[in-house]
């Protein structure tokens, strides 16, 4: 046996696979395509329902991962084949250059020098680095990148910036071999592109945006440094409105539910009523709200403000005033209120989630259902998918089915590898 | 004013021995003879009028008896849900009562809009809340909706089967009208036409030889050529056209009144009072729908305006070819003196609204059928129903043209067999006007008056 | 381990060199604590960095090794050094000192606009870098040598005294010897419904063997009395038969299960690896070994009695799912009025009955939506004139349940509205009458049925049939309250009544409980989460969830029952010191039985003899010095952390005459409070220079001693900076920041005999990503000191 898991996506539920495989004895290694691991959560400001930050479940992540030799892990990188079977597994991983090597301490005086720039996709595009730049402030690794395509030609001036010679315009991609006796398919998903929604005037109407967005304007060390503006004119959000199911329970787009949009929203109503108490107002359209097991709570807590209000109705036009860049929406008050217009500061589409290996062409032979998603059971042994890859669901349950996955890793390796200084037990009764 | 149409179809039918060219605006004439019922609306209110007169009292009654939004028994029906579905909602079921419909739906009033309440009702079988709903007839099948609905519902097809089975009720026999929306009878449907025209072919005109000339006031008129009025004479058909004719218009009336009955009891049930005739509001919806203003409203189908507009208007047309060839033809004729001037210069405006007409109407249906082919994909190609109307006005479209050519180049052969086609096709455009898609001209148009009657109108 | 010997490595990197003199810093470390090996490297982390240190480790014999440079939570990679034979302290220079500070700020006023200013200019790198580069021309306070650029006397007094404190932190370090104990490697599984099965079987799969003890005489639970259950495979359209039978079938044919039913858990005794669990079953009683238990007893309905106002037990014909769920199971589908046995044509199903209403369960129990779905299909199965309308609040069918949701309301008999109950009658012939309000029908409607279904809701069998409201329950046990003398006055705690475990533990016979009677983890990052080391909740007992969700639960919580054992065999802790083989050491001689470590313990760890002297069992332990701050005698401490070493730590701060130069210690959180540091430093936000930060595992072990210490040594005051407690704790230790706080509550008294302010000492609950407020929190905490003047004790 391999001894060894291979972890491909390096978001929470794939962080928390490889852990809590690795505490329990296995092997494990992460596969992560974007720079640095925390995948989506790490964009997050705040979770529902206990409104706390995910640093902080990053940080002891992160904090298990340096501190466990059993745990490896590459960034910028790629399964590019998958052969074998279960228990003996060839995985070949490319490795992209980040043009920044081990030795980046991130001082920050390539920065300061630097004149190239490029949008900032940690902030979806809301706000603009230098083409040389940390991802965020809990990046893992923590280390700079450059995003060459930001670069003018041959231009050298962080190269010369940097005394700690961290930085080799000339890293070229490599490719790894890995032995393993498993895969597990932690990939996650995509905020599902709310310009495909062809009714709400997303990349239109300016002061619309999606959830995710929203997630960054209230985030401290987001485009705004946490103050809620709107994009258009950076003026006070004051008057905002949640429209629900913005593409998902939808045919035309997502045809399921994403199953943390309600939740999602109800949370981000706290995030514009705690940045403006005293005249902030938001208003939810729902279908249904989805606030199930014990997560009704925050649902109470939120309706209990009544500067939030809930009305039952699909929003399915949404118009921009060129002059205000104000943003009226039309919806059909069903509890008997009538067809209605209300306009709005800004609006947030509470988009849902693609499974990200829709279309991403793994190198294996997966089942995946109708969505995109993967069934838990898989056909060929030894592959294992986990979180939002299987099932569109909140934190919580990913890492949950992340935990499952360490232990199906741990079958396919036909149990834990046996450690010289485990001591066992005579036989027991 | 009923007599005055009555008199004009008469005269329409006795231009029948005019060439063809006349033959074909005559008959489609006729037929948009009833235009008016959705262009001009003439016996709208009349009928109207009489309806309301006639239960005023009852309706206050109606009106006290029914307070507004008191606790309203509903009774599920799985049946009529079932009949809906078969009727061609097949989607009803899948709708999730999101609302999307409603606010896509650029025609539906503010209030209590359609057609996602009457999705529900739909869903639930709530039959009486949907026969006296203004709001199925006001769906102008713009199908937004059906573009829009994330569960593919289809909203807009369930409001057509609604309205299309609202028909028995409102148009009697209501047996014509289940037949003609059920596939499965067609041939019946079309055979009673058919058999009505044979039949008086075989007793009045010549289904064979008919070369020889017809005599017309003991004078032989152009014996040799092909006329089809030696098939078959002027009088039997003026007679079997205009009967047909004025029952439909009878059946209609009461159809509308019944029509507006129920939608006022609707109306009070829903808890809200009518009051005014609904006189004063014909003029304003004639406007309309000589407009085609909420046509325009439509996203998806923008272009239905046009093509509508071209159907509608080649009604018009050869209404008014009608009109001219009855001053010119039968009125003389009925007085016994020379009825004639026919056959009609070629530069004449009997030939001149005709011929148009007959275009008009061609690239109209065509239209149509392009833009149905177009949007299938999005919002479906349509139902049976839908394509029943379209094929019909086609059909007649390509005879009258078939008659005139064919008689021109003088192939008898073909000639009088399309010409036999032709008139029984308007014939059964006649017959089942009151019954067939052919009736949301009328029944809309009652509900457009309806409708800003009560003040439930779209914002525009 | 051998004689300590002592190296300091100082870098010079990162604008550390420009910032400080970092000769003054060497000659610290060289007189005044006679340490020989001594240097200033620069770029010390890069390899030759780091090689210099490994020489001297090899030549020199270093084995205590103090780096005054970057955050520990950068660069762990590069100084790795064997923890089990050298002691590595990270003196945290760059971000907490010189990234956060003025290369040059007034004395007189701390560096507050700017630190109050910094996070609004500095957006972007860029903008922060400039910002000190600005500010220090018109700061600077005494004219920059010529040689150097200034040195900030404040920033390098902050610097010397964190060296000072990290050189003691490491001469007071030992390197843990972890208890390498005996583990059995088999997994205890309580209850055999979806998870249950589910753990046993996926842990025997994984090589441990399983013991799965069932208290009724079929496995199966739930899933087994249905007549169909939910799809559970894609495309999740479809009801399916139960296909329980085969996965109880597996469990019972595979060799390392061994399935006691009828069976009744009598106690549970010992710690994780070594648990006794003497088990009852069909007449014997025996003792099994066991290293981990994973709790799976599942969920009871909701009891109807209660519900009258809905029309239960008033009306033949009001029922609940439970029941309707028999019915179908016993006729194959078919649904009959109770009232006369006739087939029900029309069901209405209510929603939420008892459910999302704060007079009975205030949560949602997440499967109903379903099943009334699926029982709808019942009644349209078996007649298809029949039919079945639900009135809901919302329809709650998340993720890919959508799809059933869709395929289900296809059925033309099933009709649905959403709306609220106005009420609930029966008429003669004992049909029922509902009447709905807020309808989507837009209208007050009347509905008549021959059958009302009540969709009750899941309570967890944490709770005792017939427990009291789960709104109003004891706190963490279901038991009776109880008022015990002790020395320091009454403690008033609950007397718990054992319900399945029977632990025999100090604590209580049960997993603690949170909200509504859930032994659920409070953490959304680690769902496993219990407050018992070993122990660990699955399925339905935890959470409403349904079979399918039950047994994916099953696998996860069978991982960490596995693992558990696993790293009590090396010795380790569990999350969140995951891998920490240090643990509590109690020196008994001077114990007075007080029973603070065993009542403060969060997690049960320590048990007690009837005198009260505590026990430890190491492999419960979490290792976060709770039980060390709780103890009034000093006694518990760790190899590597002690309530001397802090102490001591304290006093090697250098306290200056001048009132200008104020001494506030910040004790700090390692898990949430030290790394919104570390990004205030990365984001150059300027903080005040008068802090010494002392990192702590937990604040829960924070010792009075220090403070009173402290305080008559001139430190002019104690921050505590820590996680949020109480209903929204992010402790991760679930109690230690909030046992601080009652602690702090009792210094009062020794600050007043010492005659100084109660509020010289303060606790702040701080979010890791609320960095940008640190400088304010300290600033104002500053203030607040200078308002009172002096300490008294300065310079005694």
């Amino acid at each position: 046996m391999a001894d060894k898991v291979l972890i491909v996506g390096g978001g929470i539920s794939g962080i928390t696979a490889a852990v809590e495989a690795a505490e329990a004895g296995l092997e494990a290694v992460i596969i992560e395509k974007n720079t640095y691991l925390g995948g989506r959560v790490a964009q997050l400001h705040k979770y529902f329902p206990k409104l706390c930050p995910p640093y902080c479940g990053l940080e002891i992540n992160f904090k298990r991962i340096k501190q466990n030799p059993k745990i490896s892990f590459h960034t910028l990188s790629e399964v590019k084949s998958i052969s074998g079977s279960e228990g003996n597994y060839q995985v070949t991983v490319q490795v992209n250059p980040g043009y920044v090597n081990e030795k980046c301490t991130c001082c920050n005086d390539c920065v300061a020098e630097c004149p190239g720039e490029r949008a900032n996709d940690f902030n979806y595009g809301m706000d603009t680095t230098a083409a040389i730049y940390l991802p965020h402030e809990m990046s893992f690794p923590m280390r700079y990148v450059l995003d060459k395509n930001a670069c003018g030609s041959g231009c050298t001036k962080c190269v010369d910036a940097c005394k700690y010679g961290a930085i080799d315009l000339d890293m070229q991609a490599r490719t790894v071999e890995f032995n393993v006796s498993s895969v597990v398919f932690a990939t996650g998903w995509n905020p599902y592109d709310a310009s495909k929604i062809d009714n709400l005037g997303f990349g239109v109407a300016k002061n619309v945006i999606t959830n995710v967005m929203m997630e960054r304007l209230a985030a401290p060390n987001g485009p705004t440094r946490g103050k809620i503006v709107r994009p258009s004119d950076g003026k006070e959000v004051k008057n905002i409105a949640f429209a629900q199911c913005a593409g998902s329970r939808d045919e035309n787009n997502l045809d399921y539910c994403s199953s943390v949009c309600c939740m999602a929203s109800l949370k981000q109503a706290t995030y514009l009523r705690d940045c403006y108490p005293e005249d902030s107002k938001a208003t939810i359209f729902y279908i249904d709200l989805r606030a199930a097991g014990k997560y009704e709570d925050f649902l109470m807590l939120v309706k209990a403000d009544e500067n939030v209000t809930m009305t039952k109705g699909k929003v399915a036009k949404i118009e921009e005033d060129p002059a205000t860049g104000d943003v009226t929406v039309t919806v059909e008050d069903i509890l008997g209120g009538g067809k209605v217009e209300a306009t709005f500061d800004m609006v947030v589409l509470a988009a849902g989630m693609e499974s990200a290996a829709k279309g991403a062409n793994l190198p294996a032979d997966l089942v995946y259902e109708a969505n995109g998603f993967m069934d838990s059971k898989q056909k060929v042994a030894g592959l294992h998918a986990c979180g939002v890859a299987r099932w569109p669901d909140d934190v919580a349950t990913s890492v949950q089915d992340g935990t499952g996955a360490a232990l199906k890793s741990i079958q396919s390796n036909g149990g834990i590898p046996k450690t010289a200084d485990a001591v066992e037990m005579s036989g027991g009764n | 004013m009923a007599d005055e149409t009555v008199d004009k179809t008469e005269e329409t039918a006795g231009a029948e021995e005019e060439t063809a060219a006349e033959a074909i605006a005559e008959e489609t004439a006729v037929t948009a003879a009833e235009a008016p019922a959705e262009g001009a609306g003439t016996e709208v209110p009349v009928v109207a009028e009489t309806a309301f007169e006639g239960e005023e009292p009852a309706i206050s009654e109606a009106a006290v008896a029914a307070p507004a939004k008191e606790v309203v028994a509903i009774t599920p029906d799985v049946s009529f849900v079932r009949d809906i579905i078969k009727g061609g909602g097949v989607d009803l079921k899948k709708c999730y009562q999101c609302a999307t419909c409603s606010v896509v739906c650029n025609v539906t009033p503010n209030e209590s809009p359609f057609p996602r309440k009457e999705m529900m009702w739909a869903q639930w079988g709530l039959k009486d809340k949907l026969v006296g709903d203004p709001d199925v007839w006001l769906c102008h099948q713009c199908s937004d909706c059906v573009a829009q609905c994330p569960r593919g519902a289809k909203p807009g097809r369930v409001m057509q089967t609604i309205a299309k089975m609202s028909i028995p009720s409102l148009s009697k026999p209501g047996f014509l009208a289940k037949g003609i929306g059920n596939p499965s009878s067609l041939i019946l449907m079309v055979a009673i036409p058919v058999l009505i025209l044979l039949a008086v072919i075989a007793r009045f005109g010549h289904l064979t030889n008919p070369e020889r000339g017809e005599v017309v006031n003991g004078v032989p008129v152009h014996p040799g050529e092909i006329v089809y009025g030696s098939f078959l004479g002027h009088w039997p058909i003026v007679i079997v056209f205009s009967t047909f004719f004025v029952l439909s218009i009878i059946i209609f009336a009461l159809g509308v009144r019944n029509y507006w009955g129920m939608m006022k009891k609707h109306v009070q049930e829903e808890g809200n009072d009518v009051s005014g005739s609904g006189m004063s509001q014909v003029g304003p919806v004639i406007g309309e729908i000589a407009s085609h203003k909420k046509f325009g409203k439509c996203d998806e189908t923008k272009d239905r305006k046009i093509s509508h507009l071209f159907i509608f208007y080649a009604f018009g047309l050869l209404f008014a070819a009608t009109i001219i060839s009855t001053i010119l033809t039968d009125f003389p004729l009925l007085w016994g003196g020379e009825g004639s001037l026919s056959p009609y210069p070629t530069i004449s405006l009997v030939k001149l609204f005709g011929y148009t007409g007959a275009i008009a109407g061609a690239v109209g249906i065509g239209l149509i059928i392009i833009n149905r082919i177009k949007h299938q994909e999005k919002i479906g190609i349509g139902s049976y129903f839908d394509w029943l109307l379209i094929s019909v006005v086609l059909v007649i479209m390509i005879t009258g043209i078939g008659s005139v050519a064919f008689r021109k180049f003088d192939v008898g052969v073909v000639a009088y067999p399309i010409y036999f086609v032709h008139l029984s096709s308007v014939l059964f455009l006649f017959i089942f006007a009151p019954f067939s898609k052919m009736s949301h001209m009328v029944y809309r148009a009652t509900a457009m008056v309806f409708a800003k009657t009560v003040g439930r109108d779209t914002p525009m | 381990m051998a004689d300590p010997k002592l190296g300091v490595y100082i870098c010079s990197d990162c604008g550390i060199g420009e910032a400080l003199d970092t000769e003054k810093l060497e000659n610290i470390a060289k007189n005044q604590y006679r340490i020989e090996v001594v240097k200033t490297v620069p770029f010390l982390c890069s390899q030759e960095g780091a090689q210099v240190i490994r020489d001297d480790i090899n030549n020199e014999g270093v084995n205590k090794i103090v780096i005054a440079a970057c955050s520990p939570r950068v660069n762990s990679d590069t100084f790795d050094f064997d923890p089990a034979q050298y002691i590595t302290e990270r003196v945290n220079v760059r971000e907490h000192i010189v990234w956060s500070q003025l290369p040059a700020a007034v004395e007189e006023e701390p560096a507050q606009e700017a630190g109050t200013e910094a996070p609004a200019e500095a957006s972007g790198d860029e903008a922060a870098a400039a910002a000190p580069a600005e500010a220090a021309p018109e700061t600077a306070e005494e004219p920059a040598e010529a040689a150097k650029p200034a040195v900030n006397e404040n920033t390098q007094e902050m610097a010397e005294d964190h060296l000072r404190m990290g050189i003691v932190r490491a001469q007071k370090s030992e390197p843990p010897e972890p208890v390498i104990e005996a583990v059995e490697r088999t997994v205890l599984v309580i209850g055999g419904g979806a998870a249950g099965l589910t753990s046993a079987l996926e842990s025997a799969k994984a090589g441990y063997k399983a013991i799965l003890a069932e208290k009724e005489a079929v496995l199966g639970g739930w899933a087994g009395k249905m007549y169909k259950i939910l799809p559970d495979k894609p495309p999740f359209e479809d009801v399916k038969t139960p296909d329980i039978d085969e996965k109880i079938a597996a469990v019972q044919s595979h060799e390392n299960i061994t399935v006691l039913m009828e069976a009744h858990i009598d106690s549970i005794a010992g710690t994780p690896g070594q648990y006794d669990a003497t088990i009852s079953h069909n007449g014997s009683t025996e003792t099994h070994r066991v290293g981990s238990v994973v709790m799976a007893i599942g969920w009871k309905p909701y009891d109807a009695g209660k519900l009258e106002h809905l029309g239960y037990g008033k009306f033949k014909n009001v029922v609940t799912n439970v029941e309707v769920e028999e019915m179908a199971a016993a006729n194959n589908g078919t649904i009959s009025k109770p009232s006369d046995g006739q087939q029900a044509k029309r069901v209405a199903f209510l929603q939420c009955a008892g459910q999302r209403d704060p007079e009975h369960l205030p949560y949602c129990s997440s499967v109903c939506c379903m099943t009334s779905l699926k029982q709808a299909l019942y009644v349209t199965e078996s007649d298809p004139d029949a039919s079945a309308f639900i009135v809901y609040k919302d329809m709650r069918t998340p993720g890919l349940y959508e799809n059933f949701y869709k395929a289900a309301q296809n059925n033309p008999g099933v009709m649905l509205t959403k709306g609220e109950i106005v009420s609930i009658t029966e008429d003669a012939t004992g049909n029922i009458i509902l009447e709905i309000d807020n309808t989507i029908l837009g209208e007050k409607v009347r509905i008549e049925a021959d059958m009302l279904v009540l969709a009750t809701g899941m309570v967890t069998n944490m709770l005792p049939e017939g427990a009291e409201k789960v709104t109003d329950l004891t706190p963490e046990y279901v038991g009776q309250w109880k008022e015990t003398e002790t020395q320091d006055g009454i403690i008033k705690e609950v007397i718990a009544d054992p319900v399945v475990l029977n632990l025999a533990y100090r604590q209580g016979p049960e997993l603690p409980y949170l909200k509504y009677g859930f032994p659920d983890s409070h953490f959304v990052c680690f769902p496993y989460e219990t407050r018992r080391t070993g122990i660990y909740a699955a399925g339905a007992v935890r959470a409403p969830m349904t079979a399918m969700q039950s047994a994916n639960d099953g696998v996860g919580a069978a991982l960490k029952a596995i693992q558990c054992v696993e790293l009590t065999s090396r010795g380790q802790s569990v999350h969140p010191r995951s891998g920490d083989e240090s643990f509590p050491e109690i020196n008994f001689t001077n114990c007075t039985q007080c029973r603070r470590c065993t009542v403060e313990c969060p997690f049960g760890v320590l048990d007690e003899d009837e005198k009260g002297t505590p026990k430890t069992n190491t492999s419960r332990c979490r290792r976060c010095g709770t039980c060390m701050g709780a103890c009034p005698q000093r006694i518990i401490s760790f190899k590597n952390y002690s309530v001397d070493m802090i102490a001591s730590q304290m006093k090697a701060i250098k306290v200056p005459e001048e009132d200008s130069k104020p001494r506030i210690v910040a004790l700090i959180c390692e898990n949430d409070a030290y790394p919104a540091l570390d990004i205030a430093g990365l984001n150059k936000i300027q903080t005040n220079p008068f802090y010494r930060f002392i990192t702590m595992r937990c604040l829960g072990g924070t010792n009075l001693v220090w403070i009173a210490d402290a305080l008559s040594a001139g430190i002019e005051g104690f921050l505590l900076i820590g996680c949020r407690y109480d209903d929204d704790y992010q402790c991760h230790f679930v109690k230690g920041s909030k046992a601080a706080s009652e602690r702090l509550g009792k210094v009062q008294e020794t600050l007043s005999r010492l005659m100084l302010e109660a509020e010289r000492v303060t606790q702040v609950q701080l979010a890791m990503n609320e960095w940008d407020q640190l400088p304010k929190i300290m600033n104002d905490f500053a203030e607040q000191l200078k308002g009172f003047g002096p300490n008294p004790f300065k310079g005694f």
